[in-house]
């Protein structure tokens, strides 16, 4: 079942990556693509040796990705219990995450340097932002999706409000949560590289600045490439977690089939 | 002894523009271990009464007691077992651990077996099926098994076999009546249909509606343990027509 689960998952993706690749291998070929945009096999051909440094900076920018991501994820979720709990502090909570979410980033970015350096600090800081609103609204709307003959049994079977919570509200936002996720992997990947541009040695947004300034066109390009699939896998493991967690969501023989 | 008591009890709704009473000066005395059946037009508060009796909802006037106390006593001290109209499982569980939630959020120990249970409404080797995987009728039976769980001494039920097809709504109705007399608790059934009422019930309490009250009280004197084929009987027919009469008539006419 994982086998098709993995072929269902990857090989529509791979095709569209490849038909994407050979187009642009054409175009740059028949001198249709400017020079700031290389061939993929240009880009292909560096891979080797910049290997190194790619890893380099890549995991820099994976570890302050996913530690933005786990904190906005938390705070998230802590914010819509006490917005569950207290339900008057529902739109003011929500309020916030919209003005949170209005905060053009890279105009603001230059002002938290001031506040928190130019370290790893700042890049988690702002992965942590960027991926907060999506979460956010995914937790809040996930613990309203509550049925409401299921609140009523909760209420004559006399459970706790805890119990409530891990038992009935967590469950059920449970597919709306996983949405939130998947939204708010990339924008956490995003994030991350809006700070790395503020100046840092490390982080595949340095590594972009600087094949830029040395004119290393497809150096750059093998950055962003590795952006995208960096952003394309956490999308799809978490696709994956989703459909081993929350499979009662769908119908039985769907979840067998495959999509 | 888990009477159910109810004096002059009335519900009032406000709405944005106006107040609707949905139930009014209900007086009614649910007998330990027997069984009622509610029947009336939609809208004349069967499912609000339930509610009220079951503590979800309260009383806007009059007082209930069960068993001598407070609803909100005993649904803390989990004497009620509630069946929703629909099953209302979680999906996320299989059908052992939905059994097994009532017990779980009680903390004691198990009043009874939760696979005895499940044995029990003839679901034997489907404890770890998903509700999804179940049909309709399967389903509330699971949503049965988990009210009897803790062994209630009141169970609630609100058209939990609405949605079936005859076939299986006889087949549960038999089996919800060896159910009930196994384990004497005091039921109470609202349901849309006559027959349903008749061959379930001690006592049918016809509700008006606009504001719900008790038109008719309909003693049903069939022997027990009831049996399909009474069905067929003329004794039968002749209570489901009183109950037809007090459903449809203006209430001039009183049935016996």
């Amino acid at each position: 079942m994982t086998g098709r689960l993995l072929d269902g998952a990857l090989l529509p993706p791979a095709l569209v990556l490849l038909a994407v690749a050979v187009g642009a291998e054409l175009a740059k070929a028949a001198g249709l693509l400017p020079v700031t945009v290389p061939a993929p096999s240009q880009v292909l051909a560096i891979l080797p040796d910049a290997l190194d440094d790619l890893l380099h900076h890549a995991g820099r920018t994976v570890r302050s990705a996913v530690t933005g991501y786990a904190i906005a994820a938390g705070l998230a979720l802590v914010m819509a219990a006490v917005a569950l709990a207290l339900r008057m502090l529902e739109r003011p909570i929500v309020s916030l995450a919209v003005l949170v979410d209005c905060i053009p980033l890279i105009a603001i970015a230059p002002i938290f340097v001031i506040f928190i350096g130019q370290g790893p600090r700042l890049h988690v800081t702002v992965a942590a932002i960027s991926a907060f609103f999506p979460l956010l609204i995914g937790c809040v709307q996930g613990f309203r999706s509550t049925d409401r003959n299921m609140d009523e049994l909760f209420h004559v079977i006399a459970a706790s409000r805890w119990q409530r919570l891990c038992k009935l509200a967590l469950p059920s936002a449970l597919p709306y949560l996983f949405a939130a996720l998947k939204i708010a992997a990339p924008l956490a990947l995003l994030g991350t590289l809006i700070a790395e541009w503020m100046g840092t040695d490390r982080g595949l947004g340095a590594m972009i600045v600087y094949a830029l300034f040395s004119f290393n066109v497809p150096l750059a390009w093998l950055a962003i490439v590795t952006v995208c699939a960096l952003s394309a896998l956490a999308y799809g493991l978490i696709a994956l977690a989703e459909q081993r967690v929350v499979g009662w969501s769908r119908p039985p023989d769907t979840l067998a089939g495959g999509r | 002894m888990t009477e159910i008591v109810l004096s002059d009890v009335s519900k009032r709704f406000r709405l944005p523009d106006r107040e609707v009473t949905a139930l009014d000066g209900i007086t009614e005395t649910f007998r330990s271990g027997s069984f009622t059946a509610l029947i009336g037009p939609s809208g004349c508060g069967k499912s609000t009464l339930l509610r009220l009796i079951a503590d979800v909802l309260p009383p806007s006037t009059g007082e209930i007691r069960i068993g001598n106390h407070d609803p909100a006593i005993a649904r803390r001290s989990h004497e009620i077992g509630f069946v929703f109209q629909d099953a209302s499982l979680l999906p996320w569980r299989t059908v052992l651990d939905n059994v097994s939630l009532p017990i779980e959020v009680a903390g004691k120990a198990p009043a009874r077996d939760p696979r005895a249970l499940i044995t029990m409404v003839g679901l034997a080797g489907f404890e770890q099926a998903r509700p999804s995987q179940l049909s309709g009728g399967m389903q509330q039976r699971v949503a049965i098994a988990r009210a009897l769980a803790l062994e209630p001494k009141v169970l609630l039920m609100d058209e939990p076999f609405g949605a079936l097809d005859e076939i299986t709504r006889q087949r549960m109705n038999l089996e919800l009546l060896d159910i009930w007399k196994a384990s004497g608790t005091t039921a109470v059934l609202v349901t849309h249909s006559i027959s349903e009422a008749v061959f379930m019930a001690d006592t049918v309490l016809v509700l008006s509606a606009n504001p719900g009250r008790i038109a008719h009280r309909i003693h049903i004197d069939l022997p027990r343990p009831r049996r399909l084929e009474m069905m067929r009987l003329p004794a039968f027919n002749a209570v489901e027509n009183d109950v037809r009469a007090a459903l449809f008539d203006d209430g001039t006419r009183v049935p016996a």
